[in-house]
């Protein structure tokens, strides 16, 4: 992507205002990161085409794209950032460490083949030592442990209920990590009249995305389309679950990685509540729910604000009898996906989840529910709570045999 | 779905309207691309600035209102924009509250060492009300540079220091950044001892407005008992944290009542049907969103929020083309001087409304059976110089969602 | 104050401060009097732009090979004024080609280096170009910095024993018997009066040459002429474009470190007065420049200014000296009857220097000196800032900023430690003699954040003069407004209600 003939950069438009500056989570916390205001549209003046790339900072960007969102001139800051790394790391190459991040979905097949070896050697001490020493991936972060069996080989063995037939993008860390979220989703949609179809996919590539490789993003957003595309052709909406898988299929794909047809998948594609949310809307969602007597947190992730959805799942979960939400007063985690494992950005990460943490505690919950699996690693490490995807509270409070 | 009332408009009216349609039971759509000018510069509520001083608000508001027919608040008068206050200071119980210093304005001291009128004063700016320079020391942070101490004193007569904390000292420290480290007890005490060793007998300490987010009281509190001193905000260059502070808590509201929340879209459009407004279609590259509502309140601001844009020669309003109340030549869009002389002609032209707040067509009807308009889109309305930006938008943002629902 | 020397210099502009440096390096004393701050006048006022002289080459073969030379020797002795961009002339369809033939003669014949490039080659190096374009000729245009430029001549001056007065206005030219002994002259800001005693005294000031003579009851009938120019927001291409065709107006776009200047228009003026940039001259530049770079239509803009050009037409050479046709060597004793007294007006600011040898030239006849010039080959020593845009983005990191300080202008990535350095030089009496000294306040915004914060530290220093502290602002910000007013419409109205909202509305001024 050339940056002169990108769409997306267009620092004319920057008044300096500064209200990005007031939202950024970087910036809250450490004066390494100038913030938005000077990453995004201040360096962009600066930046002549066939100069060399010098702005090591950027990396501090943790791509949450609240900037964005408060933007009132409708400048780009998250993409000029994206594409600033992106250029950074074609001239200075990666880190190995960033390298296996972007090619994170590879290592996933691997390793899920033989998750009990996989866990033991991730859990070993010496391993994590190895790793933080060598790769500077965080020690004291838990990796996330494999499933014994994965959520594909749980839905080959699965037979629906018949219905209306709907596509489910299942994202590939429910598929070998958090199995029970994509479970989940394919239990409430069956409540609600439908048939799961599972099109074929592949990892997203947003890991590849947010460690600057442009290429290998491309190259994986270049194998799903064709497959979506033809799943919706062939008649299915297809909801997901992972809010940063979602942002990245429905929105990086045509916008910033400009694969062709991407915009028709995009038409299609709907976050899994926010599908619910509308179905609940035309009466077509009118599932029993059993009274769930808890006190939880809801915490929505910064894909999901960019989504431009607002919280849809609030929606539904407010149906379930007895089950008190509160909404936690914290803008991002931290996590930033693989950010937080990145030893160098863990101060970045610990301060802004140290926010989240105080936002959390002062809620006196007993769980807490986001969309995104990163915000759910962050949250429980940081809290210790429970940390769940909301369908999975969901789908708890389907009455048994509940279905419209 | 479909809501009862789409409000297009993430600034304070467009807030003021949500939160007023929620608490009366409404199934409200709030969507904005940006936070107004609420999180830029904001110090305390300002009503009508331009008083003369001393005035009692309650008598001489209505005053002003009869000799300016056309202003905005003419269309509610001083009691609903009473109602309108009081509304909004609900949202802020003690001890963050918000309330009139006496009878009429107060002057608070800024950043730039000047004074401004407002009415409405945040507890932490209240100690700042009656300012005695003999008595009174501004802190300022070095590495810091949206405030200096020293400048502001010298404006306003008294004395300014910049506090040397080494944490923080000789970086690139932004107000978000230092209002959260003041949450936090350590550097609160670093904070305190280092006023206190430069403090020559003074009672009373300003800082800039960034003492925490959350709990801005309590921080103040704390740092007054550690100094034993009266302490008070003072508003500086953006980002405003007590702008910030008041968009947070609408967002809480708003999201706890119900509301859909969309904040990052424009709105790309406004479908009509004949004299109605049906939806709004929001382009999200590649998508675009519609939603569907019953009632429309267009509260987008002026040039920085969208709601007006020109060319090089022309301006208009982007959305629905409503005609405004002047065509003015671009030559006598702005004077000569920039803050002598007369106030910039482009300011007072705006959207045209009745006293219900909906927009009139070129020939004095209503524009559309389900539209109302809030904010500083209106016309006939100078609120630099009137210093009546927030209750414009408090009172119109109340009205206009009243007003809808009643339809 | 009562000083004595050898030569006055009236003007701190190029010319003025050229002639204090070249007179310092052939060891003759002058004292240089300059009533506002240095490049107060058209050196301030200008495109930027380091001629090759092709812009001169068909009409006007000896003004281009001026030029040329000069260029050369520019890019040898200041090369951190100046960055060497190389310039295109640009070939649109309608334009026409034979002229283009004669161009690329006459450039060969006075020894410009002009390269013909086809089309794809020109978009390659240049995208921003229009793509209608014909052809192009490569040129060795470049950007120059007339503020740098201008303050090392000064500062070289002084340190070879030259001394520079400025806020010093001249009000009276003393005269006896024929010849001038020196000038009254006054503290425009103390109102302090001088009484400068010299055997020569030198008119370099510009436009305003015939104020200076008026005080000797002297006239040299001086045509003014308007020039006004465009600032982008961004640097919308890498090389001075010009186009290939007899000159006009708003032909030129010079890249200047972070943005594009547009240029100009040529309006006659009576007056020096308050000169304005009219909203015709913008339409005009903007339609001139957007047939070059079709992304001027959409641009956003965020500066415009006038500088006033001197033309001198005299029928006859026995009217005095003209060296060329370009600019004007005066010498009052053969014309006027009043020796001493020299006028040195016309010009362009890449041939500062040369006009400044001549000065001298004739300078050291009259005193019977012969001393060679040495401007040509001495470098002007000055702070090696080696001219290098996109390595500013270096400076943010995770370290503290030690000598850097504190990001005061945003936009213009200016620390904290600049400003300190300029302010350490000292001899700075108002606040638009530290703006003419950096780039803060040049950028987006215009000073929207920084000028506030530049304050905050000059009252830290105890530097603001202990007047009412806002009043600076105030006058800052009336300044800054002429500049921004005649660009006020479209995306740059979003910024001036940021503006006025800060300082209108929140601080009260």
């Amino acid at each position: 992507m050339n940056r002169e003939e990108s769409k997306i950069v267009n620092p004319d438009v920057c008044i300096r205002c500064a209200t990005c500056m007031g939202i950024c989570p970087v910036a809250r916390v450490t004066a390494s990161f100038p913030g938005p205001k000077q990453a995004g549209p201040g360096a962009e003046r600066f930046r002549k085409p066939g100069d060399p790339s010098v702005d090591e900072w950027i990396h501090l960007c943790i791509g949450c794209r609240l900037c964005d969102t408060v933007c009132s001139s409708c400048v780009n800051v998250s993409e000029m950032n994206l594409l600033a790394k992106a250029k950074y790391r074609d001239e200075h190459g990666m880190p190995l460490r960033d390298w296996m991040f972007a090619h994170n979905s590879f290592v996933e097949k691997l390793a899920g083949r033989v998750p009990r070896l996989s866990n033991a050697v991730l859990r070993n001490p010496l391993v994590r030592r190895l790793l933080d020493r060598l790769l500077k991936i965080d020690l004291r972060r838990p990796l996330p442990v494999y499933e014994a069996t994965t959520f594909r080989q749980w839905f080959r063995t699965h037979t629906g209920r018949g219905g209306k037939p709907i596509g489910y993008f299942y994202g590939c860390y429910a598929n070998t990590h958090e199995r029970d979220v994509a479970i989940a989703a394919v239990q409430v949609l069956e409540a609600a009249g439908y048939e799961v179809v599972i099109p074929r996919q592949e990892c997203c590539g947003l890991p590849a995305l947010g460690q600057g490789d442009v290429g290998e993003a491309r190259r994986m957003a270049e194998r799903n389309v064709p497959w979506l595309l033809a799943a919706v052709r062939s008649g299915l909406e297809i909801v997901f679950t992972s809010t940063s898988c979602g942002h990245m299929l429905k929105y990086e794909y045509s916008r910033f990685l400009e694969i062709p047809d991407a915009d028709e998948v995009a038409r299609h594609l709907h976050e899994l509540f926010d599908y619910l949310r509308d179905l609940q809307g035309k009466g077509q969602f009118d599932v029993r729910f059993r009274s769930r007597p808890l006190r939880a947190a809801y915490f929505a992730p910064c894909h999901l604000r960019s989504l431009q959805i607002g919280f849809p799942s609030l929606d539904i979960l407010r149906r379930i009898p007895e089950l008190q939400i509160e909404m936690v007063d914290a803008d991002c985690c931290g996590m930033g996906g693989l950010y937080g494992f990145k030893k160098e950005k863990a101060p970045i990460a610990d301060a802004i989840g140290a926010d989240l943490t105080k936002a959390v505690e002062r809620l006196n919950v007993e769980m807490v529910l986001t969309e995104c699996e990163g915000c759910r690693m962050q949250i429980q490490r940081l809290t210790g709570l429970r940390t769940l995807h909301p369908i999975q509270i969901v789908r708890d409070a389907l009455e048994p045999g509940a279905g419209n | 779905m479909r809501y009862d009332l789409i409000v297009i408009g993430m600034g304070l009216s467009g807030l003021m309207s949500a939160k007023t349609a929620v608490d009366a039971g409404a199934k409200v759509l709030v969507v904005g691309k940006g936070t107004g000018g609420l999180c830029l510069f904001t110090s305390g509520i300002d009503v009508m600035g331009a008083l003369p001083a001393g005035a009692a608000m309650g008598e001489a508001l209505p005053r002003w209102i009869e000799r300016h027919p056309d202003h905005p608040y003419a269309k509610m008068g001083w009691e609903g924009v009473r109602e309108a206050l009081e509304a909004f200071a609900e949202l802020f119980p003690p001890p963050y509250g918000f309330a009139p210093e006496g009878e009429g304005n107060c002057l608070l001291p800024t950043g730039a060492g000047t004074t401004r009128p407002t009415y409405l004063v945040p507890a932490t700016m209240r100690s700042a009300c009656r300012l005695e320079k003999e008595r009174t020391l501004l802190v300022g942070f070095q590495g810091f540079r949206d405030f200096y101490a020293e400048y502001a004193a010298a404006g306003l007569k008294c004395r300014g220091e910049n506090l040397a904390i080494p944490e923080i000292a000789g970086r690139n420290n932004s107000a978000t950044s230092l209002a959260r480290l003041l949450e936090d007890l350590p550097f609160r005490e670093q904070v305190a001892a280092e006023i206190v060793r430069r403090l020559r007998g003074e009672t009373h300490v300003g800082f800039p407005a960034l003492l925490g987010f959350r709990n801005p009281m309590e921080i103040l509190k704390d740092l007054e008992d550690r100094t034993g001193t009266a302490i008070f905000e003072i508003p500086i260059l953006p980002p405003s944290v007590p702008g910030m502070r008041i968009f947070r808590r609408f967002r809480q509201h708003l999201i706890a009542r119900g509301a859909t929340f969309l904040l990052g879209s424009p709105v790309s459009r406004i479908l009509r049907n004949g004299p109605s407004c049906t939806a709004v279609e929001i382009l999200h590259p590649p998508v675009t969103q519609v939603y569907e509502a019953d009632r429309f309140v267009l509260a987008t601001g002026r040039f920085m929020g969208g709601g007006l844009c020109a060319d090089e020669e022309t301006m208009r309003e982007p959305l629905l083309g409503l005609p405004l109340s002047a065509s003015l030549p671009r030559e006598h869009w702005f004077e000569r001087s920039f803050l002598e002389g007369r106030e910039h002609a482009i300011h007072g032209v705006g959207v045209v409304t009745d006293g219900d707040l909906r927009p009139l067509d070129g020939a004095g009807r209503p524009y559309a059976a389900n539209l109302w308009i809030a904010g500083t889109l209106l016309a006939h309305q100078r609120w630099i110089d009137e210093k009546s930006r927030e209750g414009i938008e408090i009172a119109t943002g109340y009205r206009a969602a009243r007003k809808a629902l009643a339809s | 104050m009562h000083l004595k020397t050898e030569v006055i210099i009236i003007g701190g502009g190029s010319t003025g401060t050229g002639i204090a440096r070249d007179l310092a390096l052939r060891e003759i004393p002058s004292i240089l009097l300059e009533k506002g701050d240095f490049t107060s006048g058209a050196s301030g006022r200008n495109h930027g732009l380091l001629h090759s002289g092709a812009r001169y080459v068909v009409s006007d073969r000896e003004a281009a090979r001026e030029c040329i030379t000069e260029n050369r020797i520019l890019k040898a002795i200041a090369p951190h004024c100046i960055e060497a961009t190389g310039g295109f002339f640009v070939s649109l369809p309608e334009d026409s080609l034979y002229w283009r033939d004669q161009f690329i003669r006459s450039c060969m014949d006075v020894g410009i280096e002009a390269e013909p490039l086809q089309r794809d080659d020109v978009l390659q190096r240049d995208p921003a170009i229009n793509p209608d374009l014909v052809a192009a000729v490569r040129v060795p245009d470049g950007a120059v910095d007339p503020f740098l430029l201008v303050i090392e001549n000064a500062r070289d001056a002084e340190r070879n024993g030259a001394k520079c007065l400025t806020h010093v206005e001249v009000t009276e030219l003393l005269a006896a018997g024929g010849r001038i002994r020196g000038v009254m002259a006054r503290d425009t800001i103390t109102g302090e009066p001088h009484d400068i005693e010299a055997p020569f005294v030198v008119n370099a000031t510009g436009a305003w040459a015939d104020h200076i003579l008026k005080l000797a009851g002297l006239h040299l009938g001086l045509i003014l002429s308007k020039g006004s120019m465009l600032i982008t927001n961004r640097r919308l291409c890498r090389h001075v474009i010009n186009r290939c065709r007899p000159p006009g107006d708003g032909d030129i776009i010079v890249p200047n470190e972070t943005v594009s200047i547009l240029g100009t228009t040529s309006v006659t003026i009576d007056d020096i007065g308050r000169i304005e940039v009219t909203p015709p001259e913008v339409s005009r530049l903007i339609e001139a420049a957007s047939h070059l770079i079709p992304a001027v239509k959409t641009t956003r803009f965020i500066r415009a200014y006038a500088g006033v050009r001197p033309l001198f037409q005299f029928a006859d050479a026995a009217d005095g000296r003209a060296v060329s046709r370009e600019f004007v060597l005066v010498d009052h004793g053969a014309r006027d009857g009043l020796s001493g007294l020299i006028t040195i007006t016309g010009g362009k600011l890449i041939t500062y220097r040369l006009m400044a040898e001549k000065v001298c030239d004739l300078l050291c006849g009259k005193m019977g000196v012969r001393v060679d010039c040495k401007t040509a080959v001495t470098p002007l020593p000055g702070a090696e800032r080696p001219f290098d845009l996109s390595g500013r983005l270096k400076e943010f990191g995770d370290v503290p900023l030690q000598g850097r300080g504190e990001t005061l202008c945003d936009c213009e990535l200016i620390g904290r430690g600049e400003i300190e350095g300029i302010l350490r030089q000292g001899r700075l009496r108002n606040l638009q003699d530290i703006l003419h000294r950096t780039r803060l306040a040049k950028g987006t915004c215009q000073g929207a954040f920084c000028v506030y914060r530049l304050l905050g530290v000059l009252q830290e220093q105890g530097l603001t003069g202990g007047g009412e502290p806002h009043e600076i602002l105030k006058g800052f910000l009336e300044e800054r407004w002429k500049g921004v007013r005649p660009i006020l419409g479209g995306l740059s109205l979003r910024e001036e209600e940021l503006i006025e909202s800060i300082y209108r509305g929140l601080f009260n001024l």
